[in-house]
């Protein structure tokens, strides 16, 4: 295997992981399938563009320093999850998981029309950070460098994340929750918090995919978040719902295997690399219906 | 004086199915009162009703006067009112140290936490020796041990405990009921426990409610009830 692929791999994989784990964080407090992460992703990367319907897009916040947009957006991305947990999933709180589910297709349908009305249905081009396409050097492979800088984001995220549940009070709190979410309140565990601090981690994961997919493909489309969406939602099934190791994993795993199947299939198969993926897939769910990592207590809630 | 736990009219339905019915008790401050009956008397719903965890159909339970009912299970909590649930309910991925700890997030005196944490250690040492080992490994009895330490470290003031002794050998209950008298004794809990064996309830000593069919139907020592013949009418029917 060539270098330029591991990169490759690697920088697709850890994508697919950042976004799945947006999903399993919030299934696991609540058991709910977040069917909005993908228009979460989408909104932050429409945040950055001034609205308008043109073709060629005008960057307002994406203008910013880095430094400071990528703070920002984070944020944007953290807050308007927060919003929707407040306005729909709040009110939700006692329906059912499916009930959760389709509420959160049908606010995922809203943003999507929301986004359509201020921009208009046509992909634009979005020129942010173009200097990071500039190829470095490592080793005997020419890697651009923004694909190094999502692996080191993608490492320092999961490592920040793991501390975060392992050695913070609202970490300790999310575990117990997701183990046990009324053992947990019964301790005085606040529910709101909880799952208000799920939200806000799960937003802002999906700005830092809203990023990473701007800066890599120089297109914001309203569409975009579908497909991330529905990749990171396999992935969190593959790894095993609930469980947020099983989320990484299995992301990092159908991105790589994306990008190996990309390199490695025959040119005449490559237009089929998706049913080869899926085909693996469903291989994997055949042996381990529950996912390789099913977690303790991850049946939905009766 | 007023009671501590106060249980007016209460009733649990789930859809159809009435687990409680026109139920009314109180307990006073530091009393230990056993609640025994046969399956489906509704005992766990009662205490699930007092927790919160499960809605009442209609009645009021207050403590110290304050109205709970209506409250979520975390605003009970925290007010002073703690569970041992049926099943222990621990949180298997979690450390031991962890699971003592989910319940301290509420508290602000530091080092009255510090104090209660080696309390519970002292009482149960297998505890401290286990501290940072994955509570999922422990053995029944042991989780029994840790739910009972876990619901302690929420410095309660009034606690419920669902059937310690189910699926615990003899002389681990024993144990069991030593320390959870002793703790009692120390720190001046009201404590509220299901127990399905009168023989048990009645070495313990306490009061000791009766239920059957969503009711209470004999309200008495609990040393009394071994003699009469009040729980073979519990479970078999009969004038109550």
């Amino acid at each position: 295997m060539s270098l330029q692929l591991l990169f490759d791999a690697l920088a697709l994989g850890g994508i697919y992981a950042v976004a799945a784990l947006g999903i399993a964080l919030i299934f696991g407090v609540m058991r709910l399938v977040n069917f909005a992460h993908g228009q979460f992703i989408a909104s932050a990367v429409f945040a950055l563009i001034v609205p308008s319907t043109d073709a060629m897009a005008v960057l307002g916040l994406g203008a910013l320093p880095a430094p400071v947009l990528v703070p920002l957006i984070l944020m944007i991305g953290a807050g308007l999850a927060l919003v929707a947990e407040a306005l729909v999933f709040r009110p939700m709180r006692n329906a059912s998981p499916v009930a959760l589910m389709v509420g959160s297709f049908a606010l995922g349908v809203a943003l999507q029309n929301l986004l359509l009305v201020l921009y208009g249905g046509r992909p634009k081009a979005v020129s942010l950070w173009a200097e990071l396409g500039q190829p470095v050097q490592v080793a005997t492979a020419s890697v651009p460098l923004l694909q190094l800088i999502v692996i080191a984001a993608v490492v320092v995220i999961l490592a920040a994340l793991a501390l975060m549940l392992r050695k913070s009070r609202l970490g300790l709190e999310m575990r117990a929750a997701a183990e046990d979410f009324t053992m947990a309140r019964m301790l005085g565990v606040r529910s709101n918090r909880v799952i208000s601090g799920a939200f806000a981690l799960s937003g802002a994961l999906a700005a830092v995919v809203a990023l990473v997919l701007v800066a890599q493909t120089g297109v914001a489309d309203v569409r975009m978040g579908g497909q991330i969406m529905l990749v990171a939602f396999i992935a969190t099934v593959v790894g095993g719902m609930g469980s947020l190791s099983g989320a990484v994993a299995a992301g990092l795993g159908i991105g790589a295997a994306s990008a190996l199947l990309q390199a490695g299939l025959p040119a005449e198969a490559r237009p089929f690399r998706d049913a080869f993926l899926y085909g693996g897939v469903i291989l994997v769910l055949l042996f381990r219906p529950q996912g390789l990592f099913a977690p303790v207590g991850a049946k939905p809630r009766v | 004086m007023m009671a501590k736990l106060g249980i007016f009219d209460l009733a649990v339905r789930y859809g159809k199915l009435t687990a409680i019915a026109e139920l009314s008790f109180t307990v006073a401050e530091g009393e230990r009162v056993f609640i025994s009956g046969p399956n489906g008397a509704g005992k766990s719903s009662l205490l699930s009703a007092i927790a919160g965890s499960v809605r009442a159909a209609h009645g009021r339970i207050e403590m110290d006067g304050d109205i709970l009912s209506g409250l979520g299970p975390e605003a009970i909590a925290r007010r002073g009112l703690s569970m041992v649930p049926e099943g222990r309910r621990i949180f298997a991925g979690l450390t031991v140290l962890e699971n003592l700890t989910v319940g301290t997030g509420m508290r602000r005196d530091r080092s009255a936490v510090a104090d209660d944490l080696e309390t519970v250690f002292t009482a149960f040492p297998i505890l401290r020796e286990r501290a940072r080992a994955s509570a999922g490994a422990l053995s029944g009895g042991q989780q029994q041990m840790l739910a009972i330490a876990r619901a302690l470290m929420t410095n309660p003031k009034v606690m419920l405990v669902d059937e310690p002794s189910l699926g615990l050998a003899p002389k681990v209950v024993d144990e069991v009921y030593d320390r959870l008298c002793q703790l009692q004794a120390v720190r001046g809990l009201t404590l509220v426990i299901v127990e399905q064996s009168s023989a048990r309830a009645a070495r313990v000593g306490g009061r000791m409610l009766l239920m059957r069919g969503g009711r209470i139907v004999a309200d008495g020592d609990a040393t009394e009830f071994a003699a009469r013949d009040l729980l073979t009418e519990a479970y078999f029917g009969g004038a109550a």
